[in-house]
């Protein structure tokens, strides 16, 4: 498939995050006040329609529609899920974003979502400029066709 | 239906199984595991020759191609719901910080610098974690996922309590 037709596997994400209130100050607030279990109660159902499909991809042979093969990347385990969780989650709080809803948030006329996406590829490119200093670790994912 | 779609909120019941089945169409018909994070490294090893980003995961096209359809696709949500109107307002923030949009604005890069960094010491974000690893079953990702939604309680109580809200 050509890269250029993810724009459109982007714009329903775009779309979906947003009419799912994910894009939503209030709803993220809520949800980290335990007061409004709506994300929650989303992302959990996300998980389990995707694992239903994945599912059904891998009984038939984990191939596209047009039969190429699927590659899903693997997230292999490392300590820095719990670091990197943590510090992540602290992000999110402050900003009440993350890298998808940030750029959706701009798409839908909230002009703060600048600062977070400018905030986003500065704290990703300062790890990248550590980690570098530091010795590169091994990618996170793992790909390969069947999970 | 227009309404249903456009306009009145979606139902977690709605919403999530729409969230799963986008995750579920990326692979199907593009035969990839979405993950938007990722992305914002791809922009760094275009406009970088940082070691880090030689990686061959940000070398990727169709992570570009994806996230610059995230923005059309909130602006495309919010205009044919009649509720595009650009501007700096941002919720229930606009209070705790009382409307000042040079606080938002350290807030937020702070808090997206941190939400920059975390995602690439945990290895992905919400939708490549969160979504996609948990589906496939990978422990990294519901361990990540509990850090995201730990430490997103812990600090947000701890930003309220500070700034008083």
């Amino acid at each position: 498939m050509p890269p250029w037709r993810f724009l459109v596997f982007g714009t329903l994400f775009g779309f979906v995050l947003s009419r799912a209130r994910a894009t939503d100050y209030d709803t993220i607030a809520g949800m980290f006040r335990l007061t409004d279990l709506h994300l929650m109660f989303v992302i959990g159902l996300g998980i389990g329609t995707a694992a239903l499909g994945f599912w059904l991809l891998r009984r038939t042979g984990n191939r596209t529609l047009s039969g190429q093969p699927i590659a899903l990347g693997t997230k292999r385990w490392h300590r820095g899920a719990i670091g990197g969780g943590l510090l992540f989650g602290a992000g999110w709080a402050l900003s009440g974003a993350c890298p998808g809803t940030s750029l959706a948030q701009f798409g839908e006329g909230k002009l703060v979502a600048l600062f977070t996406i400018a905030g986003i590829l500065a704290g990703t490119y300062a790890y990248g400029l550590v980690r570098s200093k530091l010795g590169t670790p091994a990618p996170t994912i793992r790909v390969r066709p069947a999970v | 239906m227009y309404d249903a779609i456009f306009v009145t909120a979606w139902p977690w019941w709605v919403a999530g199984p729409a969230l799963g089945l986008v995750v579920f169409l990326t692979a199907w018909l593009g035969g990839k595991g979405l993950g938007v994070s990722t992305a914002y490294g791809s922009v760094c090893a275009l406009t970088s020759r940082v070691p880090f980003f030689a990686a061959k995961e940000y070398r990727e096209a169709w992570r570009l191609w994806f996230v610059l359809g995230l923005p059309i696709g909130g602006a495309v949500a919010f205009l044919l719901g009649g509720r595009f109107a650009p501007g700096w307002a941002y919720g229930g923030l606009d209070g705790l910080v009382a409307g000042s949009l040079p606080a938002k604005a350290g807030l937020l890069f702070v808090g997206g610098a941190l939400v920059g960094a975390g995602a690439r010491w945990a290895g992905g974000c919400p939708s490549g974690h969160s979504i996609v690893g948990i589906a496939q079953g990978s422990i990294a990702s519901l361990v990540a996922t509990a850090g995201f939604m730990l430490g997103g309680v812990v600090v947000f109580n701890l930003l309220v309590a500070v700034l008083g809200g």
